[in-house]
């Protein structure tokens, strides 16, 4: 990565690290709710 | 199909080509003609970007894999999300700071001319079979079913988008990619309301579900472990999405010409960025909804008798075989099974609602189902045996058929219009990426390097319908070729590992300069080629072995050799 470079939306990427590995989590529970909860 | 589809069928398909030609204003200079003169907003590059990705064959395909082996296959683009990140990171800014047309420009800078040339002819080899692919698979799908000529299906698949693409190029692209998810979208919405519409009355979404989830359709997540451990041959599971989908993600985004020139049109790096991490975000939901679909045409196909085989044309042929009396045979056992499977779904819902004898009713429908895809199976396998050729893969014919035999007078022409739509959408983005490729690596290096901006933009007007002929004619050779589908999925495994390697090196292995990997490139090239030639290794690994294979020959020679030429961060200097 370039030295100054940023992020779009976040000041780091850290923060977008987090949002998706949180996203992952998120998705993946709910299709195991999902899956769970009409079989 | 009636006058009312032909009408809808054709205003969608005339307004995305006068839309096209609309937006074609293109500056007359390279800038303007393959990237847009880098002035798309984030959400246009986003459109674009699906609308590469998603062919005809996504949405003629995912229903009919959700509808035979369930909603699994939305895990492979679980690792999509992190390698959009990756590429955000790493590729992105590279290709914006030296002002690249093509990615293969930056391996010129980061190694030498020779390896940007290889990797870029590479890249095109592989992307104009497979556009020609793009072209057929549909085709012979609509062909099929609705008994069209399949040599004018292509033409009419291949031929209309040249219009818009030569004439406009990245910026026709774009936009008219941005009408088509439009009109996909709607299509695929107002097909998954009319499946559940369709249902008997008193049967409503949540039932639809809850038969979905009992015969095993709604297994969004697996873990790809049985009784006998982690089975490696499970294609779709939670670790192969993660890992190997992050894997695909990386080489199509970060190295296919024809995703990167649709980024490169963002008119600053953080467009670029904003698009592709929205990517990662919406593609997964996407593909959610569209597996969905097919799970509720399974519903719809338990209350109604759903066809012994989708592809008619397949039941045809074998009726004209020796095989005719054994098809016959599996055919009346099907329908018998079919009228049992109608009344037995039905009772289930009673005696789910009753809250009595569920479980009896239960075992009663799965077992019908078995027996029903047990047959299907039989009959596939007794096509193999017979030899007759043609589409033996019924999956692809399951979604149509339904939109065919159910939808209304309209819809109909919409949802055909959705598949020439998807089908545009990708092929005018490869086209669009064939000539900017051909243009910036081949010819302006080799053939003509001093020509005015203007000479540059005709040439490149004439590369973009030379690439579109190609296309075609690939398609209707395809026509004769039943296997060749799967055959340019093994090309562009031969080649996406050594290009994706090349990649790898560029970005990561700095130490590592041109000689080593290029003569590292050939090496697995020709490994690849010829361990696909001797073994029975599956085409799916030979995308691992060339990438980590060019990595590790290129650090080795780089070591023997010990000689330094090259840019280690491929950045002006």
């Amino acid at each position: 990565m370039p030295p100054g470079d940023k992020p779009p939306i976040f000041s780091s990427w850290n923060t977008w690290y987090i949002l998706v590995l949180l996203f992952l989590v998120v998705l993946i529970t709910g299709f195991c709710l999902f899956t769970n909860y009409f079989s | 199909m009636s006058t009312a589809d032909w009408i809808v069928l054709a205003v969608s398909l005339c307004a995305i080509i006068a839309y096209g030609l609309y937006k074609s204003s293109a500056t007359k200079n390279l800038d303007g003609y393959f990237l847009s003169n880098r002035t798309m907003p984030w959400y246009l590059v986003l459109l674009s970007i699906m609308g590469t990705q998603a062919s005809a064959v996504t949405f003629l395909s995912a229903p009919g894999q959700a509808y035979t082996d369930g909603m699994r296959f939305v895990q492979y683009y679980f690792g999509l999300p992190l390698a959009m990140i990756i590429l955000c990171i790493s590729f992105v800014p590279i290709f914006h700071r030296l002002k690249v047309y093509t990615a293969y420009e930056f391996l010129e800078s980061r190694f030498d001319l020779k390896t940007r040339t290889l990797t870029s002819l590479l890249f095109l080899l592989q992307r104009g079979v497979s556009t020609g692919i793009s072209i057929y698979a549909p085709a012979i799908i609509l062909s099929s079913l609705l008994g069209w000529n399949i040599y004018l299906t292509n033409a009419f698949m291949g031929g209309l988008l040249i219009i818009y693409t030569v004439s406009g190029g990245a910026k026709a692209v774009a936009y008219t990619q941005q009408l088509q998810m439009i009109i996909i979208f709607s299509g695929m919405l107002m097909a998954g309301y009319m499946v559940v519409h369709l249902l008997p009355p008193g049967v409503g979404f949540v039932d639809a579900l809850r038969v979905g989830g009992k015969m095993g359709k709604l297994n969004v997540i697996t873990t790809g472990v049985s009784g006998n451990g982690f089975n490696w041959n499970d294609r779709y599971n939670i670790w192969s999405g993660l890992i190997g989908g992050f894997f695909l993600a990386l080489s199509y985004f970060g190295t296919d010409q024809s995703q990167v020139g649709r980024y490169l049109t963002a008119k600053s790096l953080s467009e670029s960025r904003i698009g592709l991490l929205m990517n990662g975000l919406v593609k997964v939901p996407m593909q959610f909804f569209i597996l969905l679909i097919g799970v509720l045409v399974f519903t719809f196909y338990q209350f109604h008798p759903a066809p012994f085989f989708f592809n008619q044309v397949q039941v045809n042929k074998m009726a004209n075989t020796p095989y005719r009396d054994s098809m016959q045979l599996m055919q009346l056992k099907y329908d018998l099974l079919t009228k049992k499977k109608s009344v037995a779904v039905a009772k289930w819902v009673s005696a789910t609602r009753a809250q009595q004898g569920e479980e009896k009713a239960e075992a009663n429908l799965k077992l019908l189902n078995r027996q029903t895809e047990e047959i299907r199976s039989d009959f596939t396998r007794l096509i193999s045996k017979s030899k007759v050729g043609g589409d033996s893969n019924d999956t692809n014919y399951i979604f149509l058929r339904f939109v065919i035999d159910y939808l209304p007078k309209g819809l109909v022409g919409l949802l055909i219009a959705v598949i020439f739509l998807a089908a545009w959408g990708s092929i005018a983005a490869s086209l669009n990426s064939l000539a900017s490729s051909t243009v910036v690596d081949i010819h302006l290096k080799f053939v003509r390097r001093d020509a005015s901006p203007e000479a540059d933009y005709s040439i490149s007007k004439w590369y973009t319908f030379a690439w579109g002929v190609f296309s075609i004619v690939i398609a209707m050779f395809a026509t004769n070729m039943g296997s060749l589908i799967e055959a340019v999925n093994v090309l562009g495994s031969l080649f996406y590992g050594v290009i994706l390697g090349v990649f790898l090196v560029a970005f990561y292995v700095k130490q590592v300069k041109g000689n080593a990997v290029f003569i590292s490139a050939v090496m697995v090239e020709a490994a690849i080629v010829l361990l696909f030639w001797k073994s029975a290794i599956g085409f799916l690994w030979l995308n691992a072995i060339g990438a980590l294979g060019v990595v590790a020959v290129a650090m080795l020679l780089q070591l023997l050799t010990g000689k330094k030429n090259g840019n280690p961060d491929g950045l002006p200097q």
